[in-house]
């Protein structure tokens, strides 16, 4: 046991175990390959994130030497509105935003999984928007989302409903964005779509052959059958829908960041004015941080309460 | 050990060599400069040009452009920055200055031999700081009151002659609205903020800013500045703010075509800039418009304040980590020669900065863009102010703005707020 304890104490140089010497090659040769990814991991993922936290505790001055301001960045952030108020629409979008795709993806998932002639068309049609880059259907939703002339509120006119200012309404831009977003949304039916393939055929035609409807199939044996890719799609969805901000730096048109009245002024787009805009590189990275525990806490969250509701089959 | 000491040898003599090379006291003239520009619809006209400084100096003259606003900071702080920097606007100079991001021009300026007399004063006081040149103007945009003469004519009013006050305009735009019989609005007469606000013109115009003129205090909360909000209000609530901005809304996107609301009939007065009088936009988009340019009328009590505008404009800054200043400072002076301006700005139908640039006949041919022309030399013309914490001001005021535009909200709550706010900010600062 002793010498056990002994054997495994850490030494520098780490003593590589007695290879071949074509093992040896291979475990050099392998690392070599490693190595750009090595190097890029941790100049550009480990070293920024261990300098933001640095500065997060700072004022930063970009010729100067940092400033060491303790907890001031952190307390400060609890004191500005704008912060709660972006806060606030990052949740907006991560409560109402990702349940809705979610919802609206799986069924579409099941329609087009249904055996229609020209299926392999329709998931065409619903997988091309996902492919548009972000700017470009920002863009042209702007257009769609005109209150006079855009699409959306001449086809609500056709029906009786007059459609609202959906981008100069605070109380509209937010649903404006969640429409966009699901416009996009082909990914998440695609990973539907691949879970969909795996509902055991047999179990599907059991319950229909006890009398079950189409309904009581979907509810009792195909949700829980996709709930690990629910899982999956759910927290995803959260956590790109904290980060926000591509489609909220271009909806806003030629406006100010966060128009109207601060409604689209999210998360990520408050940080890039405060480090960007304002030269606030310290107070940005204490907003850095407190995403990150946010996402952190929201992840392991939905992790346990997914053990009630999430089926692994086998 | 032998082949060791020759490796050695050979790093010492690489590293001495490098050593010495960086030691010299003056730099060698550098055979690439590097311009980077904000703006820039065009990156190949704007390279033609600095082509001829390449064939000029033998200097080969690289440009980027447009670059994007997130870009500006890194590039900055960057131990490579280019030569040249070109902004849109002056208003984050001062912050630069302030965390040592730009040089101060002064010795550029003796280096370059630039003849600060040759500038128009109101683009050049927006780089000043006291006795500091942190910037210098090349190019600037002013703003007027821009008029379907179409329009005027239908609403019964005479075409050639616009609003001569700031009430008489408030009349007009009453006249050449038309509301429907639901509520909503077929034509608007005047819309103070189409496209991007204009407090900055309309504040001017009740005598006042929101800074004191040197700067160094905050006047957010000011008389001129609850009236130029509440002037601008009445264009929103006399016709119900939800019924304009339904019409209005995406105006902003089709600045750039023939669907722009002045051009198809929907918008009879606005404020623009000199550019529109070019050959890029009306002429492009809707030839055969029938408009008219004038200066922004004045309040009628206070007729002293006519031909009063706000210059806006790009600004050319030499960052403080570029690596060849003498070399920068002689770019920048041949930017600033008045033939250089006078053909950039032609090009681009913005405003020469330079007062020997402003006679070329490319400027005063047009009698629209003539306006802008003489609107710069007037002694009312003015600059915006600018302060280490203007960025972060502006993007407090503007939903200030649209929340007393939009909602009808009293400013005076909203204004006195902010200066509770921006006071002690514009105070740390500054010290």
């Amino acid at each position: 046991m002793e010498e056990l304890r002994v054997k495994r104490k850490w030494a520098w140089p780490p003593r590589l175990p007695k290879w071949r010497y074509r093992e040896r090659v291979n475990f050099r040769i392998g690392m070599l390959f490693l190595l750009p990814w090595t190097i890029g991991f941790l100049a550009f993922t480990l070293y920024p994130m261990v300098a933001s936290f640095i500065y997060s505790f700072s004022i930063y001055h970009a010729r100067a030497p940092l400033e060491w301001v303790g907890l001031q960045n952190y307390i400060g952030l609890f004191k500005d509105d704008l912060f709660w108020k972006s806060l606030f629409n990052t949740l907006y979008m991560v409560a109402i935003g990702v349940p809705i795709t979610l919802l609206a993806s799986f069924f579409c998932a099941v329609l087009l999984n249904l055996k229609v002639r020209g299926q392999a068309i329709y998931r065409v049609i619903y997988f091309l928007p996902s492919i548009v880059p972000t700017v470009a259907s920002a863009i042209l939703w702007l257009w769609i989302l005109n209150p006079q002339t855009g699409i959306l509120n001449t086809l609500l006119g056709y029906i009786g409903i007059q459609g609202p200012n959906w981008m100069s309404n605070p109380a509209w831009s937010k649903p404006g964005l969640i429409l966009l977003g699901m416009w996009g949304m082909g990914s998440t039916i695609v990973i539907y779509l691949s879970g969909l393939q795996d509902v055991p055929t047999h179990l599907l035609e059991a319950a229909e052959l006890d009398g079950a409807n189409w309904w009581q199939r979907l509810w009792n044996i195909t949700v829980p059958m996709v709930s690990p890719i629910t899982l999956f799609n759910l927290i995803t969805g959260v956590i790109t829908m904290f980060q926000y901000f591509a489609q909220a730096y271009v909806f806003r048109g030629s406006h100010g960041l966060g128009y109207p009245l601060n409604s689209t002024l999210f998360y990520s787009v408050y940080l890039y004015q405060n480090a960007f805009l304002w030269l606030k590189m310290g107070y940005a990275s204490a907003m850095a941080w407190v995403l990150f525990i946010v996402i952190l806490v929201c992840t392991l969250l939905l992790l346990k309460v997914s053990e009630r509701f999430t089926y692994y089959a086998g | 050990m032998k082949r060791k000491n020759f490796w050695l040898f050979v790093s010492f003599l690489l590293i001495s060599s490098m050593l010495l090379a960086s030691c010299g006291n003056k730099p060698a003239a550098p055979s690439l400069l590097r311009v980077w520009i904000q703006w820039g619809d065009n990156p190949q006209q704007i390279q033609t040009l600095f082509d001829k400084y390449t064939a000029e100096t033998g200097i080969k003259v690289e440009v980027t452009a447009p670059l994007e606003e997130d870009k500006i900071l890194p590039t900055l702080i960057g131990s490579d920055p280019p030569d040249i920097l070109v902004l849109s606007g002056g208003d984050r100079v001062k912050s630069y200055f302030h965390e040592g991001l730009v040089e101060e021009l002064s010795s550029a300026v003796k280096t370059g031999k630039i003849d600060l007399n040759d500038f128009f004063a109101a683009p050049l006081d927006q780089c000043k700081m006291g006795d500091k040149i942190l910037c210098l103007p090349w190019g600037t945009d002013m703003y007027a009151l821009f008029w379907n003469k179409d329009m005027f004519e239908a609403a019964g009013l005479d075409p050639n002659t616009p609003p001569a006050t700031m009430e008489q305009l408030a009349e007009f735009a009453d006249k050449l609205t038309k509301v429907n019989a639901d509520g909503t609005i077929e034509q608007l007469g005047f819309l103070p903020d189409q496209a991007w606000g204009h407090s900055d013109l309309y504040v001017h115009m009740f005598g006042g800013f929101w800074y004191n003129d040197d700067g160094t205090q905050l006047t957010a909360n000011s008389q001129p500045m609850i009236d130029a909000l509440t002037w601008q209000q009445q264009f929103y609530t006399n016709y119900g703010a939800d019924a304009v901005l339904a019409l209005s809304s995406g105006w902003a996107d089709a600045y750039m075509s023939p669907d722009y609301p002045f051009y198809t009939g929907k918008l009879a007065m606005y404020v623009d800039g000199e550019w529109m009088t070019g050959p890029n936009f009306i002429s492009a988009f809707k030839p055969e418009a029938s408009y008219g340019v004038a200066p922004f009328p004045p309040p009628a009590a206070h007729p002293e304040r006519a031909n009063t505008a706000v210059v806006q404009g790009t600004v050319a800054v030499i960052p403080a980590n570029a690596a060849n200043k003498d070399a920068s400072a002689k770019l920048l002076a041949w930017m600033m020669s008045p033939a250089i301006v006078a053909e950039e700005f032609c090009f681009n139908a913005n405003l020469p900065t330079s007062k020997i640039a402003a006679q070329d006949p490319c400027f005063t041919s047009n009698p629209k863009f003539k306006v802008f022309v003489d609107l710069m030399a007037s002694p009312n013309a003015k600059y915006i102010i600018t302060t280490p914490i203007t960025s972060e001001l502006y993007d407090a005021m503007t939903p200030l703005e649209e929340e007393v535009l939009h909602t009808g909200a009293d400013p005076k709550p909203l204004l006195e707020a902010l200066q509770a706010e921006f006071e002690p900010k514009l105070e740390e600062a500054l010290k």
